[in-house]
């Protein structure tokens, strides 16, 4: 009797909680903060010879990214990102500014339809809308995660999402027959807005459709079309480039080994309507692939076939666009040179970036990236892949490696046909671990290795490989305060031919370029984790780039660098 | 089925199994690669008889694409003919020769140098050839106002100012052997000298088509490139007068009728061939009362050329040779 006493008290006094939790708030927020401080110095002979830019150069600023998300009814949301951002060195307002970064609502109707629209998150397959992972940044030992997500957050790269402006809605439906279940999902999205005088609006259509047959088959339909509605401009001329991908999955166990075996195609078509030099041209693409994982890691095993003439807008548009000036020492030296994208910027500056889908092939930098520029979508390649991932060799050290082997499917220029070779090997040694430490203390240490070549007359020789070496060392001093430092030289070498081509992609030229490239990242500093979401650091970086080729002259710079991130 | 699933992997291997053996882009070779010379070249025709319509080709073959250029000299009247073309290849199709000169006097029955030489690179054959016969440009298509070959037709008007000159002379000529030399200085007036060719005297009287976009009028011009002391121009210009006969009389009537004009500057040492399409002459003269503004060269009754020339500047000169009207195409394609 005293028990159920004691239980009406209990539930009186925690009804005003329980009553809390059933009532869903209508305003809600999130968002980031980050507050960043660098000075950027020459160094080196640089220092001495330069005697046109300046010393040093530095500029910070304090951001805050605030999301509101109103919910006026328990379907809709309605989400909105503005940005108060204040610039170093302002007063009184100066260099403060207010933006909006990010609008958009979504909703499901009769609980079945869900919907978004607005500034939308869009990824299909790897062949009609990704947005890749830029060059160099895979296995990348985590002390230089830091860059990389300011990097990704400013450009708004979510996953291998490309951010968008339309609208999307899926649905999915449940059977009990023959098919299990069916998922669509539409978009479309507006790439290009109304130019005046300039060209037409530039939309892209695309839907999926998924069956499920059964646990273990899925079959998948995706279709992206991107287009210029000519009505919108002047012009006569208007852009087509639609792609369709079919995928057919099939999960399976094999001696209680699982595995799931993918097999995909497609075909592209790309032509510009009005255009009677334009050519309309027709690529296909299969893919191959086969996964398992266990409890000592994943294997991943592949065959790629993708053709010359294939074209995708969403899978083909790279991050890095090699034509914008750099933010820091954008001119050097005292011929007043332009200095080039090197890996320094690929690593920390946001500004070299890419936001747009591209209708043509962008320009790449093969010394970063030869082997798959536009990532699995890359045209003219044929070969296979295998990928080991997070394996564990033992409770303190795991490791990650890949290789690819490609070769053209038919040359540029030639009837011989470039080969490719690409090696990335990662591992993790948990020394606390290892040491029976209190505190972690961490070893990474990675390689990417690139190599091209192709046989031939001296002419058309091609012999070129490069290589990144990365390590870091972590050490938690005291609870979530820890020592970090990296590095990361790189090194091309070599000859390579790139691609000269016109408007409408087709090669018109060849430009042999001679590489002997040296480049250097160092960093050290602290840095403090007050939850995984919410930390500062504060470093110094030296970057050193020398072209042995003396095309360009040595550049050394140094970097003081606080920051501070809270994602709220 | 267990192996039907690995087979279906394997799937992708039997689409892409085809080999493609076109290249992508232009070809290296071509673009940069050594040229070697795989057949020399070689004159087909040799010995041929240009007047009875024969030809001559060439061959040769090259490792790769390039722009070649075979250059024939006559060794006994100087003029050249330059037949070009981009390709791996000299056959018949890019290289027969009819017997014309790019570069004037026009060649006579001799023996010819050749000369294939490459843009870009240095490699240079030669060979020899020929010529039995002269090419005849005088021929169904065309009309011949004068060659000078017979003298100089007295009823061919004209007036020079004094102490200018106007000769006939033997040697040396742009066509044959005979050429109307013309030079001079007059301080007092830009006009050295005038020649009206009328229609009436031609040496061939057959009409001209009255379609102006198929007319074209050809004459070779000895300059001198002599440059005027005062403008820094070219001293001599000469210029084309057409006069069109528009109601039959045989007359031409300044007030009723049209006139057209072509000019331009000898800025040019040796024989050259001027040619232009009626339908193209720069500048209309329209008569004041009269005259249908349509070029009509089946109405043509006068040629007119003169000789002028900056009256403070000095010497001018302009030789003229062959005064032909050809149809369809300009004398020297």
């Amino acid at each position: 009797m005293k028990k159920i006493y004691l239980y009406y008290l209990s539930s009186l006094m925690l009804f005003p909680i329980l009553a809390q939790s059933q009532v869903k708030s209508k305003l809600w927020y999130d968002g980031n903060a980050r507050v960043m401080y660098n000075r950027d110095a020459l160094e080196g002979t640089l220092k001495e010879t330069d005697t046109v830019s300046t010393r040093s150069n530095g500029g910070g600023f304090t951001i805050l990214d605030l999301g509101f998300h109103f919910t006026p009814v328990d379907d809709i949301e309605i989400f909105s990102e503005v940005r108060l951002k204040n610039d170093f060195g302002g007063m009184w307002g100066n260099k403060s500014f207010v933006e909006l970064r990010r609008l958009s609502a979504k909703g499901v109707v009769n609980k079945k339809i869900s919907f978004s629209v607005g500034d939308i998150y869009l990824k299909q397959t790897k062949f009609t809308l990704y947005n890749y992972e830029q060059e160099l940044s895979e296995y990348e030992p985590s002390v230089f995660k830091f860059y990389r997500d300011f990097v990704n957050y400013e450009n708004y790269y979510q996953s291998n999402y490309w951010r968008l402006q339309g609208v999307q809605t899926n649905f999915s439906y449940n059977m009990y027959n023959f098919i299990e279940q069916l998922d669509f999902d539409g978009f479309t999205a507006r790439i290009r807005g109304l130019e005046w005088m300039g060209k037409p609006e530039l939309l892209m259509l695309g839907g999926s459709a998924v069956v499920k047959l059964s646990n273990k088959i899925n079959l998948g339909s995706h279709y992206v079309n991107t287009f210029e509605i000519l009505s919108s401009s002047n012009g006569t001329v208007a852009y087509y480039n639609p792609v369709l991908n079919t995928q057919l999955s099939y999960s399976g166990s094999l001696k209680d080994i699982p595995y799931k075996m993918l097999l995909e195609g497609g075909f592209s078509k790309r032509g510009w309507d009005g255009d009677s030099l334009a050519p309309e041209i027709k690529g296909y693409f299969t893919k191959a692939s086969i996964h398992s994982k266990s409890k000592k890691g994943e294997i991943n095993l592949g065959f790629r076939y993708v053709d010359t003439d294939f074209r995708s807008i969403g899978a083909q548009t790279r991050r890095i666009d090699y034509n914008t000036a750099t933010t820091s020492y954008p001119y050097y030296s005292n011929n007043y040179m332009q200095r080039k994208v090197s890996l320094l910027d690929v690593m920390s500056d946001p500004n070299v970036y890419n936001q747009n889908l591209s209708t043509s092939l962008m320009n790449y930098n093969p010394m970063y990236s030869c082997v798959s520029p536009y990532g699995d979508a890359t045209p003219n390649r044929i070969g296979i892949t295998a990928e080991v991932d997070n394996f564990n060799l033992t409770d303190y050290l795991s490791v990650k490696v890949q290789a690819q082997y490609f070769s053209e499917i038919i040359g540029q220029g030639t009837t011989n046909k470039r080969s490719f070779n690409k090696s990335a090997l990662h591992s993790l040694l948990s020394l606390d671990k290892l040491l029976s430490l209190k505190n972690s203390f961490d070893l990474e240490g990675s390689i990417n290795l690139e190599t091209v070549k192709r046989d031939g007359e001296d002419f058309e020789k091609i012999d070129f490989n490069s290589i990144l070496y990365s390590g870091s060392i972590s050490y938690e001093l005291i609870k979530n305060l820890k020592i970090i430092a990296g590095a990361k030289v790189f090194y091309a070498e070599g000859n390579e031919f790139i691609a000269e081509r016109d408007m409408y992609d087709q090669i018109n030229d060849y430009s042999n370029n001679t590489y002997d490239s040296k480049e250097t990242i160092l960093i050290g500093g602290i840095q403090h984790h007050f939850t995984d979401d919410i930390y500062f650091t504060m470093q110094y970086n030296q970057f050193n780039v020398l072209d042995k080729t003396n095309t360009y002259d040595e550049f050394s710079m140094g970097r003081l660098i606080f920051m501070f991130n809270m994602n709220l | 089925m267990k192996n039907l699933k690995f087979l279906l992997l394997a799937l992708p291997f039997f689409f892409t199994s085809c080999e493609k053996d076109k290249i992508e882009g232009p070809s290296l070779n071509n673009l940069y690669g050594e040229l070697t010379i795989l057949d020399s070249l070689n004159v087909v025709g040799d010995g041929a008889d240009f007047s009875v319509g024969e030809n001559i080709y060439f061959t040769a073959s090259f490792s790769k694409q390039v722009d070649w250029q075979v250059k024939i000299k006559g060794l006994n009247s100087g003029s050249v003919k330059i037949i070009s073309g981009k390709s791996n290849a000299i056959n018949q199709s890019n290289s027969t020769w009819d017997g014309g000169s790019t570069y004037l006097p026009f060649f006579i029955a001799e023996d010819c140098e050749v000369e294939l030489t490459f843009e870009m690179h240095d490699d240079t054959s030669y060979n020899q050839l020929n010529i039995q016969g002269e090419k005849e440009y005088n021929d169904e298509s065309t009309v011949l106002i004068t060659d000078f070959e017979n003298g100089f037709n007295p009823n061919f008007t004209g007036f020079f100012q004094a102490g200018c000159t106007k000769a006939l002379t033997i040697g040396g000529a742009g066509q044959g052997i005979n050429f109307l030399q013309q030079f001079g200085t007059c301080p007092w007036d830009w006009l050295i000298g005038y020649i009206d060719y009328s229609s009436t005297f031609w040496f061939d009287q057959q009409g001209l088509v009255n379609d102006p976009s198929q007319v074209y009028f050809n004459i070779m011009i000895n300059g001198d490139s002599t440059m005027s002391q005062v403008s820094n121009v070219p001293n001599s210009l000469f210029k084309l007068e057409f006069y069109e006969d528009e109601n039959g009389d045989g007359y031409y009537d300044a007030n009723t009728e049209d006139r057209y004009d072509y000019e331009f500057d000898v800025d040019w040492n040796g024989w050259r061939m001027v040619s232009f399409c009626y339908n193209d002459v720069e500048k209309l003269v329209l008569a004041t009362s009269g005259g249908n503004a349509v070029r009509n060269p089946s109405k043509i009754s006068n040629v007119r050329t003169l000789l002028l020339a900056n009256p403070d500047s000095g010497p001018a000169k302009a030789d003229v040779d062959f005064l032909i009207w050809s149809i369809g195409k300009p004398l020297l394609n």
